[in-house]
């Protein structure tokens, strides 16, 4: 079956998880993508994390670097740098994750490699923009999501400021957006371009609403934390405990649709006059009918909500944790999660794909290389090296 | 300057948020985005009119934003002829994009199928709330789908209820995938001449926004990865957030000696650097929470200004936490114009938008006008685009087809 992406030709010199797993988001549509890592860092890993040395399957890799080929070069030596400007030459697109003052002096920035492929198209990933006067801070979530305002305000009043990590999760689907709609234009003008991405953009996108209320509205009410017995309507965005400790939430702002339907679950008269529309369910008498609604679901417990969400097709749920998608059977034949037979490591369960396309569907072509896998057969295959020269490359350390 | 769609038309039958934004990126990027809309009320997120039971303002930003760039069609598609005048668009147009349910879809003849026959090159594009694959068929919103991938369940203190990402948090991450699917379905269309079905549920793009920890959890089963966790005991203490006098600070310090001892150092404090309980790696790590405690006591003694210039001066990564008001001031975001202003012409004045988060330097993205008039485009679009005479157009009105 073909790739919606086939004949696509990325070279893949990121290191960070978001930015490689934006590369993954094209492999998984066909493009060849080839990893080019750094024959000369061979061993060095990608950062401290004390829970992933308890297990050999390095899980975020097996993620990000799916449908990738893997090619080690050290690029600092002539006779790689040459073999690093033939692959460019070769490529479609170039992701590169590294500080500009660092991809300047590898000779890695978009003036150098443009000038020998000049419809190039750049993905550049970075922590704050190519812009400003803190381009040159790491490329920290935390740093980004510190500075997108959200974290104090996803917390109740007076708890801590709450960091909740998926900022770069924006990042990544941006870059291969970018790279795509940059890729349209070149398939119609012949021009390559720089496409940027950076957490603080990924960690404000995923702000927009809160963030476009503030600059609208403004006021110290969008700066704090809002108590979940104080949201604009006791029906959408909330969030009430059941008898056996667990939690639902509520998602019917236009409360006039689903009032008769809801109304009776709880033990509320559709027609009581505290809450007979909108208005007075929002406005006049939003705080009591929150009460109330505090009091009803603290009744049951929550299989029976979500029986009763089910049956009366509501907009409301239980709120699970991960071992709700863990075992969920759909999940895994929509492929979202993927079950695999992991040549090393057996099985194991992976995230898998989230865009369905029905003719150019993703697919896992190949699990996550280890660094070098595929040096011998590119430097065969797309730059017609012959055996002994690879071997003689080998030999002196320039490919792994 | 040329745009990087342009000569993309979309026919964007959404609603909300989820499938308007993503119609919102393709017309960023100089796509031709039609938002068609009932000829009473429109797309439902024109009648936002308070958010956090705070009035919407002079100027309905929820709509106005989401739905810049694009023009309106407003058709009522309960009705044949209103459907006709799809079917013509259809015809004229690159991708069909709804967030409607498929029960309303299928009864106005709006399936895939119907407008593969009218356009073959169309590409077909939902975004589903569960999948293609799923037994639930309720209504899918933002915050009741993140309740089930389980992201909420993890955050906060421990004792304290879920949280929620943001307001529509998890339809941002649906519209970019969405988008995403998008553009791909085009580019294979260039081999194939042939449009496609694209679907980016809900459910399918918050689980992979989920992934940092998801994909841990699935890995390992540990629940560490899937449980609230205080930061009172992290795995590492020197990476956390600390509250100084006036804001809290995220800390960035890696667990080792060198870096341990720029903090010490940053700190400036003898009795702390002398606690021999810190001295070691292991030692930061077996004692953590009471290294939180002390760290604590000492943040909250001076300002994070004050804090800051002692960590730089270091080469400490560290930032104030900060608010969505420092956000708006914030040089850095203006400077990749992550802020824009442009003008309003409900308010006749400029007011500052969420710029664009996907620079493209020869085809930067841009915003020409706020979202439109309910229906404002619907007779042009009929007389020029799809060759109805005015006298068809009259009688189209008469009939309440279009306003």
């Amino acid at each position: 079956m073909s790739g919606a992406l086939d004949g696509i030709v990325i070279l893949d010199l990121t290191q960070s998880f978001w930015a490689s797993l934006g590369v993954a988001l094209l492999a998984d549509f066909g493009a060849r993508v080839l990893r080019v890592e750094d024959a000369a860092a061979r061993g060095a890993g990608s950062g401290p994390d004390a829970a992933r040395a308890r297990t050999p399957w390095d899980w975020e890799r097996e993620l990000a670097d799916r449908n990738k080929k893997s090619l080690a070069v050290d690029d600092r030596r002539p006779e790689g740098r040459e073999i690093f400007e033939a692959l460019v030459r070769r490529a479609d697109v170039i992701a590169v994750d590294r500080p500009l003052r660092e991809a300047a002096e590898r000779r890695w920035d978009y003036e150098t490699l443009s000038s020998l492929r000049p419809d190039l198209i750049y993905a550049r990933a970075s922590g704050f923009g190519p812009q400003g006067p803190d381009r040159d801070l790491p490329a920290l979530d935390e740093l980004a999501a510190a500075r997108t305002g959200m974290m104090p305000i996803l917390p109740q009043p007076d708890r801590p400021p709450v960091h909740p990590g998926h900022g770069p999760m924006y990042s990544a689907v941006m870059l291969a957006l970018g790279v795509a709609a940059a890729l349209h234009h070149r398939a119609d003008s012949g021009e390559g371009q720089i496409v940027d991405v950076s957490l603080l953009a990924g960690n404000m996108y995923g702000a927009s609403l809160d963030l476009q209320a503030y600059l609208a509205i403004g006021g110290e009410r969008m700066l704090a934390p809002v108590s979940r017995l104080d949201m604009g309507n006791p029906m959408s965005g909330t969030l009430y405990p059941t008898a056996d400790g667990r939690w639902v939430t509520l998602t019917m702002p236009d409360t006039d649709r689903w009032w008769p339907g809801f109304a009776p679950l709880v033990g509320i008269d559709p027609k009581d006059p505290r809450f007979e529309n909108h208005e007075k369910r929002c406005d006049v008498n939003r705080l009591e009918l929150m009460q109330v609604l505090e009091r009803a679901f603290q009744e049951r417990p929550a299989a029976h909500w979500r029986d009763a969400f089910n049956r009366n097709q509501l907009s409301a749920d239980v709120i699970e944790d991960y071992s709700f998608p863990e075992h969920d059977e759909s999940a895994y034949r929509n492929r979202y999660l993927l079950d695999l037979e992991h040549p090393s490591f057996g099985r194991v369960k992976s995230l898998g794909f989230p865009i369905f396309l029905s003719d150019g569907t993703a697919r896992l072509d190949r699990l996550a290389p280890c660094m070098g896998q595929h040096t011998g057969e590119v430097l065969h295959e797309w730059l017609g090296i012959d055996e002994d020269r690879i071997t003689e490359l080998r030999t002196h350390g320039v490919v792994v | 300057m040329r745009a990087a769609l342009e000569g993309i038309r979309v026919i964007d039958l959404t609603i909300w948020f989820q499938g308007p934004v993503a119609a919102q990126h393709l017309a960023d990027f100089g796509a031709e985005v039609i938002h068609v809309e009932r000829p009473k009320g429109g797309d439902q997120g024109r009648g936002v009119r308070s958010i956090k039971a705070l009035p919407v303002g002079d100027w309905n930003q929820y709509f106005l934003v989401i739905n810049r760039n694009k023009k309106s069609l407003a058709v009522d598609l309960k009705q044949p002829r209103g459907r006709e005048i799809l079917y013509r668009l259809a015809e004229k147009s690159d991708v069909f994009l709804s967030n409607l349910a498929a029960e309303n879809l299928a009864a106005w003849g709006l399936g895939y199928e119907e407008l593969r026959a009218v356009n073959p090159r169309l590409v077909y594009a939902i975004t589903s709330g569960y999948g293609r694959s799923a037994t639930t068929t309720k209504p899918a919103f933002d915050m009741t789908v993140q309740a089930l991938t389980g992201i909420m369940s993890r955050l906060g203190e421990p004792g304290e209820p879920p949280i929620y990402l943001g307001m529509g948090s998890g339809d941002a991450y649906g519209g970019l995938l969405a988008a995403l699917g998008i553009l791909v379905a085009l580019q294979q269309r260039r081999h194939t001449g042939k449009g496609q079905i694209v679907d980016a549920s809900l459910y399918g793009a918050q689980l992979l926004l989920a992934a940092p920890t998801l994909q841990a959890y699935l890995a390992t089963g540990d629940e560490r990865f899937s449980r609230q966790r205080s930061r009172r005991t992290p795995e590492n203490p020197l990476w956390n957030t600390y509250p100084s006098r006036d804001r809290w600070l995220f800390l960035c310090v890696p667990n080792d000696d060198a870096s341990f001892a720029r903090l010490r150092r940053a700190l400036g404090d003898p009795a702390f650097a002398r606690d021999a309980r810190f001295g070691s790696v292991a030692g930061r790590r077996e004692h953590a929470s009471a290294l939180v405690d002390a760290l604590d006591a000492l943040f909250r003694s001076r300002s994070a200004d004050d804090w800051m210039a002692q960590l730089r001066a270091e080469e400490i990564a560290a930032s104030p936490i900060g608010t969505l008001r420092d956000l708006s001031n914030d040089p850095q975001a203006w400077a990749n114009d992550y802020f824009l202003e442009t003008f309003c012409e409900e308010v006749k004045r400029k007011v500052t938008i969420r710029g664009l988060p996907i620079g493209l330097s020869k085809t930067p993205g841009r915003v020409e006008s706020l979202g439109p008039e309910l229906g404002q485009d619907s007779e042009l679009l009929l007389a020029d685009l799809l060759g109805y005479s005015w006298d068809e157009i009259g009688a189209l009105k008469d009939a309440k087809v279009i306003p």
